[in-house]
């Protein structure tokens, strides 16, 4: 009985283990120290549904053995470059997150299938290489947002009249496109739910795809791709195939964000990003060769718990708002943590 | 033999390209050639000793150390405390210094078993790593310091009684290190001291390669099994040249700081990982091999780029942000293409070795079926 | 017998480290010496502040004080060591006097009061502790960044 436990101990990591006892811990806490409870956990619906996508957008990559997607950003630039390009076209609206999808869409197919080829090129040392991938696109990009000829006067600098601004206001464009949709306001709380809905439909989509043939050999490649070669199966495609899904779902992640938080947020803003949706997942209980919808719900929602809880309860309990920190600390514990078991697992 | 040339060119192509970038930006940047030299001589003797931090774990076969952030953070604790206990000037580095190895080696040995645990993935674990103990550094700087570390001093402390301000300055130090025995030749001052120490630490090195320890390391670094064969404890080995690096890292980054005159508390070693390694790929070291020569021409064709590509960009552009994003791009495209570099030669070395014993195997298979 | 010896020696490296850490908090504990020119009273009598002092270390002129004036110069260590150019009235000659005298530890900042120094008394009465004046500081809390990605210029 007791090996059972430790077992199942072990089996789900400590770590998570701590994450997730430390948001409960905050929920029991937060209706003493003064939090409004229902408050909260609309915050933490509404920050799920922004973030759901991005997260989202590690699972194919993890299937295929292409290991956890740090080059998240490439993909988020191409959402970027099709908002931009959207609100540059002079679409409004609803209308204009329609046609950034439809633009971030080719754009997210041409770098994701370099992106793929690349990878294909360097097996083994995919994550370290997907960091500096997503890196040097962003610092790259961020001499393009000054150059690129945008003219719209929302978006360009007022004073010279060219480069686009650090941060776009989205207000008469799709800000809360999604979350209007059927959107459920009870008192304090409201509930996004087409956004939700949204999530729905592409979680259960990569679901379904995940259950198709290619599906299966993807989750081979995965697991063996020795015993994927020998099957019959194209590896190299089929990777290629899930980094470009991946480097897509970033774009529509960005762009499902991006109308939750009502700005668009350009050169230096996608850098980190990879970070926080790469350990939403690993707490969600995906490891680095891993990952199933139920991590990316599950994961999202104690990450986006504990970085909206945390301030509140803390800032009311001990008056000091540690947040950052323990964000910091428990999201790069969770991905140190996964690193270090990749190595057990391939030993056995 | 061929492919051994083949590689040589590879290796020689990333400073042949700096050069032709800096040849093609020095005359565009209008600096005159006597403050790009001072500039360039400033940020050798600020920032070599910190890259030769890099030359050991990749001696070890661990690839770039992007924890060497961790004996920055290091640094930075032992030199905010000196700076609360008013120890000032040469005597205050070498407190600083002091203070900064224990806690260094304590990290080093923590990010050495991490890292032993996530072998073949080491680069990005211990940039991960870096992450990690950024956390709890800030943990220590923002909100331990002055409650539970005492801090006397209201200049370095934030208003609100706790944690240490944005900026803790190094009045009382700033380039006394360099301007001991520091000689002028037309217009360029020399910061002889610092580069003595820098000399020392490369004659350190050298004769460090051909010690026990050092030719254990170079074993592990091409082939741990082997090494495990000839008796050579892997992890041990492992762990001390993270921990050497660590060590070293913090005590470079007491000169880099030093010569700043400030410390920026929670930014100050977050980008120093990055240009070190950026700096040291310039200088045509690759993930696997590196010399105390590529530190030198790194430094000074990566920072000749830094000091330069601003000024060039805001001249062809007439915007000075586009240079600016322009070297920041060069940083990290560099250490992208020296990575992908590595990754395909690996790669090539083990698809060639896999041919070569299916090719004895399949010899064998067809002298077995013979008989 | 080799692994004690090897204990013994790092034991030693060790001690000698620290003894090394302990110099250094002595030879480079800093003080900021404050010289005033200014008139005063001590023991029921009067002292004059001078017309002019200089003030020298290290053969370099590191305050120059008029009547009523307050110089200022960092040292290092607890020894003080200074030349003190006075010129009593205008127009009269400077005379120097070569002054030295222990700092305590636990000072940072050392009021010396120039008058009461050259008139011999003790130094309880012309040293005193400078305590700087806690300037209301303004209400707006510094803004901590933690996390932001800066370009800096000096790398």
């Amino acid at each position: 009985m007791k090996d059972k436990i430790t077992d199942s101990i072990k089996e789900f990591g400590l770590p998570r283990l701590i994450i997730t006892g430390f948001l409960l811990l905050l929920l029991i806490l937060a209706p003493f120290v003064g939090a409004d409870l229902p408050t909260q956990i609309s915050n933490i619906i509404n920050r799920f549904s922004w973030n759901g996508v991005l997260v989202l957008a590690m699972v194919p990559m993890v299937h295929s053995g292409c290991g956890l997607n740090f080059g998240l950003p490439l993909g988020i630039i191409s959402g970027l470059l099709g908002a931009t390009i959207s609100i540059e076209l002079g679409f409004t609206g609803a209308a204009s997150f329609v046609v950034a999808i439809l633009v971030a869409t080719p754009f997210a197919l041409v770098f994701g299938t370099l992106y793929g080829w690349l990878l294909n090129k360097i097996k083994g040392g995919e994550m370290m290489i997907a960091t500096y991938v997503g890196f040097s696109s962003v610092s790259l990009m961020c001499m393009m947002w000054l150059v690129l000829p945008y003219h719209s006067p929302n978006m360009v600098w007022g004073l010279s009249g060219k480069g686009l601004r650090t941060t776009i206001s989205l207000e008469g464009y799709f800000d809360q496109a999604l979350a209007h949709i059927l959107q459920i306001n009870i008192g304090n709380i409201s509930i996004p739910t087409g956004t939700l809905l949204f999530f729905a439909l592409l979680a259960f989509a990569i679901w379904a795809f995940l259950h198709t043939k290619t599906g299966t050999a993807m989750t081979a490649v995965g697991s063996n791709p020795a015993f994927a070669r020998a099957a019959g199966i194209n590896v190299d495609k089929v990777r290629m195939l899930s980094v470009v899904m991946s480097t897509w779902l970033a774009a529509i992640g960005i762009l499902v964000y991006e109308q939750g938080f009502g700005f668009i947020q350009l050169y230096m803003a996608p850098f980190y990003m990879a970070l926080p949706a790469v350990s939403a997942i690993l707490i969600g209980g995906a490891s680095v060769n891993k990952a199933s919808i139920m991590n990316v719900i599950i994961g999202t929602i104690l990450f986006q718990g504990i970085v909206t809880m945390t301030p509140t309860v803390m800032n009311n309990m001990i008056h000091m708002d540690m947040s950052e920190i323990i964000r910091i600390i428990a999201s790069m514990g969770m991905i140190l943590f996964a690193l270090t078991r990749k190595t057990e697992a391939a030993k056995r | 033999m061929n492919n051994k040339k083949k590689f040589d060119f590879r290796q020689a192509s990333v400073p042949v390209m700096f050069i032709i970038i800096c040849a093609i930006c020095i005359p565009l940047s209008g600096l005159s050639p006597k403050m790009l030299i001072n500039e360039i001589v400033t940020r050798m003797g600020r920032n070599s000793f910190l890259i030769l931090s890099l030359l050991i774990p990749i001696m070890a076969g661990m690839g770039l150390n992007f924890g060497m952030t961790l004996g920055a953070m290091a640094a930075e604790i032992a030199l905010i405390l000196v700076c609360d206990w008013q120890i000032v000037s040469v005597p205050g580095m070498i407190l600083a210094a002091i203070i900064s190895v224990p806690i260094s080696v304590l990290l080093g040995i923590f990010c050495g078993n991490i890292l032993n645990r996530a072998k073949g993935r080491e680069m990005i674990t211990s940039y991960i790593m870096s992450f990690f103990v950024n956390g709890i550094y800030q943990l220590i700087v923002l909100y331990l310091m002055g409650k539970v570390i005492p801090i006397k001093h209201s200049s370095i402390k934030l208003p609100r009684g706790y944690g240490i301000r944005n900026t803790v300055s190094l009045l009382s130090m700033r380039q006394k290190l360099d301007n001991m025995l520091a000689i002028n030749i037309a217009g360029v001052k020399i910061p002889v001291l610092t580069f003595i120490i820098i000399a020392i630490m490369c004659l350190i090195i050298v004769w460090f390669r051909k010690t026990k320890l050092g030719q254990d390391m170079r074993a592990v670094g091409q082939d741990m099994e082997v090494a495990r064969d000839a008796g050579i404890e892997v992890e041990k080995t492992r762990i001390i040249s993270i921990v050497i690096s660590t060590v070293l890292a913090g005590l470079g980054m007491i000169i880099y700081l030093q010569n700043m005159g400030n410390i920026a508390t929670y930014t100050a070693h977050s980008q120093i990982g990055m240009f070190c390694i950026a700096a040291l790929l310039v200088g045509g070291a690759s993930v696997d091999k590196a010399s105390i020569g590529n530190v030198f021409l790194g430094v000074v064709l990566f920072h000749t780029m830094f000091i330069v590509a601003p000024r060039a960009g805001a001249y062809i552009t007439g915007d000075s942000m586009i240079g600016e994003y322009f070297r920041v791009f060069v940083s990290y495209a560099v250490i992208t293409v020296a990575l992908i570099m590595y990754e395909t030669n690996k790669r090539k070395a083990k698809s060639a070795a896999s041919m070569e014993l299916a090719a004895a195997q399949d010899s064998e298979d067809s002298k077995k079926s013979a008989d | 017998m080799n692994k004690k010896r090897q204990l013994i020696f790092r034991c030693a490296a060790i001690l000698l480290v620290i003894a090394l850490a302990v110099v250094m908090f002595v030879i480079g504990r800093g003080h900021t010496i404050y010289f005033d020119n200014k008139a005063c009273e001590y023991g029921g009598k009067s002292y004059d502040a001078y017309y002019k002092v200089t003030v020298v270390k290290d053969k370099e002129k590191v305050a120059k004080l008029a009547e009523d004036e307050r110089g200022m110069a960092d040292l290092m260590g607890q020894k003080l060591t200074v030349t003190l150019e006075i010129t009593d009235k205008k127009g009269e000659e400077p005379h120097s006097h070569k002054v030295s005298m222990p700092i305590p530890y636990s000072m940072d900042g050392v009021v010396i009061n120039v008058p009461l120094l050259m008139a011999g008394q003790s130094a309880d009465a012309y040293m005193s502790e400078f305590v700087p004046i806690a300037t209301p500081e303004e209400d707006e809390e510094e803004e901590v960044v933690i996390d932001e990605f800066e370009m800096t210029d000096d790398v």
